[in-house]
């Protein structure tokens, strides 16, 4: 990819609040950042663009997060996935993996430690 | 009848004392202790999340406050188990407590939701829904940032309601879209309406009130609209009517004016356009005293029409603003530098040929203003200058530029009308279009390091803070630098427009002052005075924990695009909810205050769950009652009233009878605390002095003269086995708690010491907390500091090295019990800090 492109983002999690933290702080860093509170209106974001990096939630009503980052996965397997989630269970976090997800974070988190992670996975990205 | 209730009856009803086997007893103390520490953790860990460094949701306040709620009802249950039926009233206090925090939760805020009128001094934001957001802004300048404004009081939207119910008005409201006509008629309705009993006699009891604080000068009010979503999302500008400068005899008429411009033909279509139901209309009505204004206006921190020249406007007019706030007359219009010293960039003075005045007897009045005024600025410069500071406090503390009504009293003061956010979000996004770039523009001095305290962005010349000056003269809008988060810097927390210190902890007492006032804090930087230049310009980005050279202007200004933090539902929910739980209000254990009906949060249950359990652990009789265990007095040679239980093996099979003697102690943890304690030189038997200030603080705790008093030292318990031990220790009325495991299996041996609390004021407090957190760092302990508790641990030692960690507790113990009194100034810190290795060099030179 070009090195003058930003790297696109989406957030998805149904608590407004998470990505409203979130987005502000990796917009300036320099991302770009699109943001979704409906699992339905990311699934459909995802299939009409392939984003590098996509953070998600994985408990949401609907598609949830497990379901949505497998679709991610398997249209662009080049996306770097990062679970976000306040129940986090070593049962989600294998199958998490498993899907090829880049990290798994537990919520609460400092917005430090995801940009950290962020910064990680467009290396890996850019590689 | 509840479950709690039940669980009483149950309780009650045996008469007699349950005996409770002894190892059941130490099991369910040793429980305790456990959820006493967690309990605590998870109170300090709460906090931590106002800070603003986190990204948390409802779930997790809901999740905590379950787990917080589940922990302390099983605290109680244990304190139960080892004192049945004596403190049963905890379970009241327990259910009354998470009863609130539910209610909190549920999104019913314990507002009294049924008050008519409310006084000024005790609304919050959080009251925006019953007061509206005029008013409740307006509090929250006066009550926390400490600003003056007007006394009064608010009529509620719950008022509101009433009178709509009372007279029958709601049903025609609600009956079809209203139309322009209906205006009239409705506004006719709500005129010959009459107040519903309980609001007249509400608002009889306000005024008499007011009348009371304003003595023999009759009492005049100004009677203003405050309506619901008024000056949030949707503004009403100038839609709803104020009547100025009303006699007391006139409140009610003023209120049904006000309350019927509710429905005014503009403010309807208003509505219509906007698409807002008329359902949920609901006016408050804010009655302020009148203001013996000299002179008025309007100021914008930010001129929204040419954002990118950073300057604020001031509009000016003699007498009363309502003239200028509805465009009848310009005033004067200063424009201002936002950047200390605030240089003046545009100066424009009117002629000024009539003034508004408050009338004799009520109302107002155009006067014609005095010759010699006509051409003359409204404002001196000092003037502009004050009014600049004031209005750039406001600013930080809601987070976006502001547009605020002001006025000047006859005493020279400027007194806060009203405050509300400038929309400027257009005007700001071609402000931060090139924020990456700009960004990496400027060198980063630091980032990553320390712990954010309070989130926000601040710029601003450097000032550092030396402990002991003066700080009166702390420049307005600068960055406070300091070596520590002292709460003697709480004074000049107000004025800076960001916070940077060396040492220091989110949770600590100035952090708190930081948040009041929102000011962005980084603190525990490490060098910061040394790295950081007085007068060097910097911007603290305590969103992203990074501080640049410079001033990062449009980092300054994507802020204010931002939706604040501390304005979000879930900021807002976990500071609510932490009320009922965090605060410690049951100090003193000899204060008849000090019982389960006082609680008034999960903190202050766990408090007095703690205290009860040590106590009744001490209580000789209680260990014959529980079949003789043996509890013995141990002798020692300084005045540590210190009582022994051996679980097993702790103690020489010959020691026998009541009393024993120190080296009978087989327990390998309690040996080596204390051979530390006995260090010669470190159990300071000097008289200590006790300045009056200290004496003072200490009064109101029926402190004793002496603290080196046998008496006075009897709270303390050991209980032992070979290889365990833990030690609660009261000495003064500090806290510390020594748990502690060694034997030969590594991977087991821990050491965990608490210490809180303490007589002095909290000031001094903090200083020994810092002495003791730097002392168990530099021997390797892992130190977490919040406040003035301080936690330290270290583990999988091999016995030699625990044993030695062990005695320098002991050290410390004897070291630190005191010092808080002698804590007078920082330089204290770093000297008791020498004389303590000093002497552990000469006491234990192998340790080195």
């Amino acid at each position: 990819m070009s090195e003058n492109r930003k790297t696109q983002i989406l957030i998805l999690d149904d608590e407004p609040i998470v990505w409203r933290r979130l987005k502000p702080a990796l917009e300036k860093a320099g991302y770009e950042v699109e943001a979704f509170t409906l699992s339905s209106k990311a699934m459909k974001r995802v299939q009409e663009k392939d984003f590098d990096i996509v953070v998600t939630d994985l408990k949401m009503e609907g598609i949830d997060g497990m379901q949505f980052l497998s679709e991610v996965k398997s249209r662009s397997p080049k996306t770097e996935v990062i679970v976000i989630t306040g129940f986090a269970t070593m049962e989600t976090a294998k199958e998490s993996f498993q899907k090829g997800v880049f990290d798994f974070v537990a919520k609460p988190f400092k917005r430090g430690e995801l940009l950290e992670i962020v910064k990680k996975a467009e290396a890996k990205v850019r590689q | 009848m509840t479950f709690f209730d039940k669980l009483k009856k149950v309780f009650m009803g045996k008469r007699h004392r349950r005996q409770v086997p002894f190892v059941l007893l130490f099991k369910t103390f040793q429980g305790l202790l456990e959820k006493n520490n967690k309990i605590l953790d998870s109170i300090a860990a709460m906090g931590d999340k106002l800070g603003g460094d986190y990204v948390f949701d409802k779930n997790y306040i809901i999740s905590s406050c379950e787990e917080m709620s589940d922990l302390v009802y099983k605290l109680i249950y244990d304190l139960d188990t080892i004192t049945p039926n004596k403190y049963l009233d905890l379970y009241d206090a327990f259910q009354r407590i998470n009863h609130e925090i539910q209610e909190e939760l549920a999104g019913r805020a314990v507002i009294a939701q049924a008050d008519y009128v409310i006084p000024f001094e005790t609304i919050s934001r959080d009251f925006g829904d019953v007061v509206g957001n005029k008013i409740a802004n307006l509090a929250e300048v006066n009550n926390i940032l400490g600003l003056p404004a007007p006394e009064g009081f608010a009529i509620t939207t719950t008022a509101f309601k009433a009178f709509m119910e009372y007279n029958k008005i709601w049903q025609r409201v609600r009956e079809e879209p209203l139309t322009a006509e209906a205006s009239e008629e409705l506004r006719a309705l709500i005129d010959q309406g009459s107040l519903p009993p309980d609001l007249k006699r509400a608002l009889q009891k306000s005024t008499e009130q007011l009348q009371l604080r304003a003595g023999d000068k009759k009492l005049f009010l100004a009677v203003r609209s405050s309506a619901w979503g008024e000056d949030s999302i949707h503004t009403f500008a100038g839609q709803f009517k104020s009547c100025l400068n009303q006699p007391v005899e006139n409140l009610v008429a003023s209120y049904k004016e006000v309350i019927g411009s509710t429905y005014s033909s503009s403010a309807i279509e208003y509505r219509a356009s906007k698409g807002i139901s008329e359902d949920e209309v609901v006016m408050a009505v804010g009655c302020q005293r009148t203001i013996d204004a000299k002179v008025s206006g309007v100021l914008y921190t930010l001129d929204p029409t040419t954002p990118e020249r950073e300057v604020m406007v001031i509009n000016a007019v003699w007498g009363l603003g309502a003239p200028l706030v509805s465009g009848q007359v310009p005033g004067d219009r200063y424009l201002l530098n936002r950047t200390p010293p605030h240089e003046i960039e545009g100066l424009s003075v009117r002629h000024k040929l009539s003034m508004l005045s408050p009338k004799e007897g009520g109302g107002t009045e155009e006067r014609s203003v005095p010759e010699e005024l006509q051409m003359k600025p409204c404002l001196e410069r000092e003037e502009m200058l004050r009014l600049a500071e004031i209005a750039l406090v406001i600013e930080r503390y809601f987070k976006k530029p502001q547009d605020i009504e002001w006025a000047l009293d006859e005493t020279n003061q400027f007194i806060i009308l009203q405050t509300r956010p400038l929309n400027l979000k257009t005007q700001m996004a071609s402000l931060v279009c090139n924020l990456t770039e700009s960004v990496q523009e400027h060198s980063v001095i630091f980032r990553g390091k320390g712990h954010i305290a309070q989130r926000g962005i601040g710029a601003g010349k450097v000032v550092i803070v030396r402990d002991d000056e003066d700080m009166d003269d702390f420049p307005a809008g600068a960055i406070l630098v300091g070596k520590y988060t002292s709460p003697r810097l709480a004074k000049v927390v107000p004025r800076a427009s960001g916070i940077v210190t060396d040492v220091g902890s989110p949770t600590g007492h100035m952090a708190t002052i930081a948040r009041e006032f929102r000011v962005p804090t980084i603190v525990d930087v490490g060098e910061a005075t040394k790295i950081l230049r007085p007068g060097q310009e910097i911007t603290v980005d305590a969103e992203e924990n990074v501080v640049y050279d410079g001033r990062v202007k449009e980092l300054c200004y994507y802020e204010f695009t931002e939706e604040p933090f501390e304005e979000s539902y879930e900021y807002r929910l976990i500071s609510r909810v932490l009320k009922k739980i965090a605060p410690l209000n049951l100090l003193n254990p000899r204060d008849k205050n000090f019982a389960p009906g006082a609680c008034k949060t999960f903190h202050d249950i766990t408090r007095f769950v703690h205290e009860k359990a040590v106590e009744e652990l001490l209580d000789l009789e209680f260990h014959e009652r529980n079949m003789g265990e043996p509890a013995k007095k141990l002798k020692l040679s300084v005045p540590l009233g210190l009582v022994v239980i051996d679980m097993g093996s702790g103690l020489q099979e010959s020691a026998e009878g009541s009393e024993v003697e120190p080296d009978q102690v087989v327990s390998l943890p309690l040996k080596a605390t204390l051979d530390g304690m006995m260090t010669p030189g470190m159990w300071s038997t000097e008289p200590v002095s006790v300045d009056l200030g200290s004496f003072m603080s200490s009064l109101t705790r029926t402190f004793s003269s002496s603290l080196a008093t046998p008496k006075y030292l009897g709270q303390n318990l050991a209980m032992i086995s070979k290889e365990y031990m833990n030690l609660s220790l009261r000495l003064g009325y500090h806290f510390n708690i020594i748990d502690a495991y060694i034997s030969d299996k590594v991977n087991d041996n821990y050491a965990y010491f608490r210490f809180l609390g303490g007589v002095t004021d909290l000031q001094r407090r903090s200083r020994r907390a810092r002495l003791l957190a730097e002392l168990l760092e530099a021997h390797d302990f892992r130190v977490d500091v919040r406040g003035d508790l301080v936690v330290g641990r270290i583990k999988k030692l091999d016995p030699a090295r625990m044993v030695r960690k062990m005695k320098t507790l002991g050290n410390l113990v004897a070291f630190t019990r005191q010092l808080d009194v002698t804590m007078v100034s920082d330089a204290e810190v770093e000297s008791s800090k020498e004389a303590f290795e000093r002497l552990m060099a000469r006491a234990i030179p192998e340790s080195k």
